[in-house]
């Protein structure tokens, strides 16, 4: 039975391309069959992170209207052969493809793969609602942010009406050094509004930007990062490991913190 | 909390969607609101938190009859009855006026009844005068975005999450924390209370009165109790409330 998971914020810029991106990585490396679908239709990204934009040939429309075969559209990785791509059409907008075909296409790729992660579009319009058609579990991706905690709160409603129940929280770009000193809301507060269960904490990193224009994932290119680790303890997770959280606020719990924090307040 | 001296308005309670469990059968009511603003999406959408939030109200299998009056697609009824079906219940009957949709759900297989007067059942403008519905008990989050409506007292067995709405003609409960808005006799009675165990709402609404917590909320460990008082909605200790307080009709506000 392979696992169909949606990868959803709501809100845009929060991180669902690049933790789709590693995320995968993360599982290819755990042996496990995974296909990545581009659900973001006209505005298409993963093929960029994964560094694959000149072996696209076929897409997803291509694939949805017979144009060509299912496996010639799936792109294969080039650092990882069980891994595989299905990319969205450029070309075409949101509303060219239905809910039905979304489903019927995925759940082909559901055949012969293990883990299907689908990059949902920002918003939630026709295109979340074709890139949650198939899906069986989500993942909210969520930034320690006022108004993405807000629309990833209008998501999770909109996925639990349509019967999707097993639903996580990865929080992204946290700085650990602005939640010590007060200056961004924590991953309890968060946690307080959505009150879903947290599969893993991202930690803001330089590296991430640096890696995701050259088209090579984080856990992939430098897999001793603190990000990298963390996509790592998120695909183990998933494959129902318990593996205890980083603690990211320990770097910054030293001396001249704590006098600095008693000195503000 | 800080009062606005802008008055509201009445508010239709009536949602897009009304269930009403009569007997044996369940009712699914689609109330005829401004044609021309349907969003069918957010029609399903709501559909499927109520039944959500309130899927220990009855039993699986339970026979529905649909009763809407305005025009709807085979395809919209078949989206409903899938709806229905993944709460195990059946849709059976559609009542209607309207000939599209009579003809839609022969087409689907459903019984049809055709009747011209409905509008009686769902006509929210008479319904301020009539008795009170039951009341509606949600078991669930309702998150941004959520909208529920109901002409009776709203409990809900969870948080109510900034962004979201709740509006009764009778008291609204949240067991959990309020942090949206919340409007309590909307159908103008002033004697209606918001109860809450956790006291954080963007706003609140009684009757004609509005008021938005001040902005610095001081940190409360108590149920509160939203009341209309002589200079506008006020908190309380839930406790204590009704030994201290009593409605005064001739003021219209509690003291």
């Amino acid at each position: 039975m392979s696992r169909i998971i949606v990868v959803t914020s709501g809100k845009g810029g929060v991180g669902k391309t690049t933790i789709t991106a590693n995320l995968g990585s993360a599982l290819g490396k755990l042996g496990r069959k995974v296909a990545l679908v581009d659900a973001d239709f006209g505005l298409r990204n993963l093929d960029l992170l994964m560094g694959l934009e000149n072996r696209v040939v076929y897409t997803a429309m291509d694939a949805i209207g017979g144009e060509c075969r299912l496996d010639q559209a799936l792109v294969k990785d080039k650092r990882q052969n069980q891994l595989v791509l299905l990319p969205a059409a450029q070309n075409r907008n949101k509303e060219a493809i239905q809910p039905t075909q979304m489903k019927e296409i995925v759940s082909k790729i559901a055949l012969s793969y293990e883990y299907i992660l689908i990059d949902c579009p920002a918003g939630i319009e026709m295109g979340f609602r074709n890139a949650i058609a198939a899906a069986g579990e989500a993942l909210i991706v969520s930034t320690p942010e006022v108004a993405s905690v807000r629309d990833a709160d209008r998501v999770i409603g909109l996925l639990e009406s349509h019967g999707i129940e097993k639903i996580n929280l990865i929080v992204n770009r946290l700085k650990p050094d602005m939640v010590q000193m007060n200056e961004m809301i924590g991953v309890e507060d968060v946690l307080d509004v959505l009150s879903i269960p947290l599969i893993g904490i991202i930690p803001e990193d330089k590296r991430m930007i640096v890696a995701s224009n050259r088209g090579e994932p984080l856990v992939l290119g430098q897999p001793d990062s603190l990000p990298a680790i963390a996509f790592d303890n998120i695909a183990r997770r998933l494959e129902g490991e318990k593996v205890p959280l980083l603690d990211l606020m320990a770097a910054q719990d030293n001396i001249i913190n704590r006098l600095r924090r008693l000195f503000r307040t | 909390m800080t009062n606005v001296t802008k008055y509201l308005s009445l508010v239709n309670s009536y949602s897009q969607v009304h269930l009403k469990l009569e007997g044996e059968k369940l009712l699914l009511i689609l109330p005829e609101g401004d044609k021309s603003i349907i969003d069918w999406w957010s029609v399903v959408d709501e559909l499927k938190c109520r039944l959500n939030g309130s899927d220990s109200s009855w039993k699986s299998g339970t026979r529905v009859e649909l009763i809407a009056n305005y025009a709807l697609e085979e395809k919209q009824l078949q989206g409903i009855a899938q709806a229905l079906e993944e709460f195990k219940l059946k849709l059976k009957l559609v009542c209607t006026s309207n000939r599209q949709t009579a003809i839609a759900a022969a087409g689907s297989g459903f019984s049809v009844q055709q009747e011209p007067h409905l509008e009686t059942v769902v006509d929210s403008s008479q319904t301020q005068s009539q008795e009170l519905a039951e009341p509606l008990y949600l078991k669930t989050t309702i998150r941004s975005g959520m909208e529920v409506r109901h002409p009776s007292t709203i409990v809900i067995w969870g948080d109510l999450n900034p962004g979201a709405k709740a509006i009764a003609a009778g008291d609204i409960f949240v067991w959990g924390r309020l942090r949206g808005i919340a409007h309590a006799g909307s159908g103008g009675d002033r004697s209606r209370h918001i109860v809450a165990l956790k006291m954080e709402p963007t706003q609140l609404r009684i009757a004609d009165t509005l008021a938005r917590a001040p902005s610095a909320n001081p940190e409360r460990f108590e149920p509160e109790v939203a009341y209309i008082a002589t200079e506008g909605i006020r908190l309380a200790k839930a406790m204590d409330f009704f030994k201290t307080h009593s409605f005064s009709e001739t003021i219209g506000a509690w003291r």
